[in-house]
Formats: C-alpha cells, structure tokens, sequence
C-alpha cells in the first residue's frame, strides 16, 4: 500500500473511533447528572445540572408556550435561540421531578426545538440554556392548566 | 418496540425534521395510577451522514407519544436520516428516512 494512502486510512478510522465516542460522552445525561432527574424544585435540579454558577436573565432565548393549556397532557412548547449554546434543559414546578428534557446542541446547530410536556398544575417552567463559555442564560413563563395531566 | 414517523425536508440548506414516536411516557407516578409498567423513552439522537444533528435526554414528563421538530443545517437532499431511541430499560430502536 502505498504510504500516503495507508496514512490517510488511519486518519479515517481514527476518526471513526473518536468520533461516536465523543458523542456517546456528551449525550447521556441521565447517566452523567443522575440526581439532577431526581430533584423536587427548579432551582435544585438546576443547580444539580449545571452547577451553582449565577442564572443570566436573558430574552435572547425565546420561549413560545400557550399562556392557558387546556390540556395538561400536551402542551406544546417551542425553544428558539440564536445564541451559540451547548445545551438548553427544561424545567418545571408541576411534577414529582422537575427536569423534564435536556437538548444537547451540536456544534453549529440551529436552536428551534418544538415538542410537547406533561403538566400537573399551574405553574412556571423555566429554560436553562448553557453557552460555550460557561454563560447560563435562562428564561421563564407561567403556564395556566386547567385540566392536568401526568394520569392526574 | 418503539414505532417511529419520520418526515425530512430540505429547503435552502435548512432540513426541517419532523418526528414522532409511539410511547406511553408514562413515569413512575402515572405508572402507579394507571396500573402499567413504567415504560418512556429516556433519549432521542438523530443522525446525518453518521453525524449527530439533533440529541435530547428526555423524562416521562414529556407528553405520550412525543412529538418533536427541529431544523438542522447538516444535511441535504437525499440522505439519510436515522433517528434511535433509548427506553427506561435501555432497549434502542433505530429507523431511517431518505431526506426529501
């Protein structure tokens, strides 16, 4: 074989191994922070998660949610950002567990997350997003259920 | 275990995904309540070209049958995109979709 290709071979699956690994590592937080996914309030399973670092009011990232769900069971939520974040995190008072989803933003990623909670009661759900130099920057709204979901 | 619906569009360089999957979500509270197993999906990663666009570590308080939707620059017409899943006892479920 020849030595430039055979170099070029081994970067490739250099590469291969890395890369999936470095995936792996940063995807499972459930493995990494098990007791973030355990705490009551907001502002413990926040600070399990990211730390004790000081929260940044911020309407950079935007929070779209109905203000009165009829439906506890579904409420659909949309997270759009266009600061460069590693990872946005959820929360809410409603439920047992506070934390309901982490998104783990790939580099260059387009921050427009939709997708749909469970909410026992009234109450504030808060977005945690964590920026590439460290910078926590959070956003919260109030949500009005009427019926609740979560079997309730 | 886990069915999945994938749609994939590109537009301008912009993938709009749209998926969803068939879970009860049901934590352990609602579990109790309504006399099941405890039975949710704990993660979604959805892939490009082995590439990871899109990747949520998510809880039963997500609501039954999760729908999400996402935009990525990653990708293009034609390729593939493969969603997998984790659930509560760590059994994955993998699908693929060309992108449109």
């Amino acid at each position: 074989m020849d030595r430039r290709k055979f170099l070029g071979v081994g970067i490739a699956t250099f590469a291969a191994i890395v890369a999936p690994g470095t995936n792996l590592r940063a995807m499972d937080f459930r493995a990494e922070k098990p007791k973030a996914w355990e705490a009551e309030k907001s502002v413990d399973a926040i600070k399990e998660l990211y730390g004790s670092a000081g929260l940044k009011k911020s309407n950079k990232i935007k929070l779209t949610a109905p203000k009165l769900a009829e439906n506890g069971g579904s409420i659909p939520i949309n997270i759009k950002s266009k600061l460069d974040l590693e990872s946005v995190a959820i929360f809410q008072d409603a439920n047992p567990r506070s934390l309901t989803a982490v998104f783990t933003v790939p580099e260059g990623g387009i921050i427009d997350y939709d997708f749909r909670i469970k909410m026992r009661q009234t109450a504030l759900v808060t977005i945690v997003g964590k920026g590439r130099d460290g910078t926590l920057y959070t956003t919260g709204k109030e949500i009005d259920v009427s019926i609740g979901g979560c079997g309730g | 275990m886990a069915k999945m619906k994938i749609k994939a569009k590109e537009k301008k360089g912009v993938v709009k995904v749209k998926a969803m999957f068939t879970s009860l979500m049901a934590d352990k509270e609602e579990a109790e309540k309504k006399k099941i197993k405890v039975d949710y999906i704990r993660q979604i990663v959805a892939k490009i070209n082995g590439k990871v666009v899109y990747e949520v570590t998510t809880s039963g308080f997500m609501a039954e049958n999760p729908l999400i939707k996402f935009k990525t620059k990653g990708g293009k017409k034609g390729d593939k995109i493969e969603f997998t899943t984790t659930d509560n006892n760590g059994k994955t479920a993998t699908s693929k979709k060309k992108i449109k």
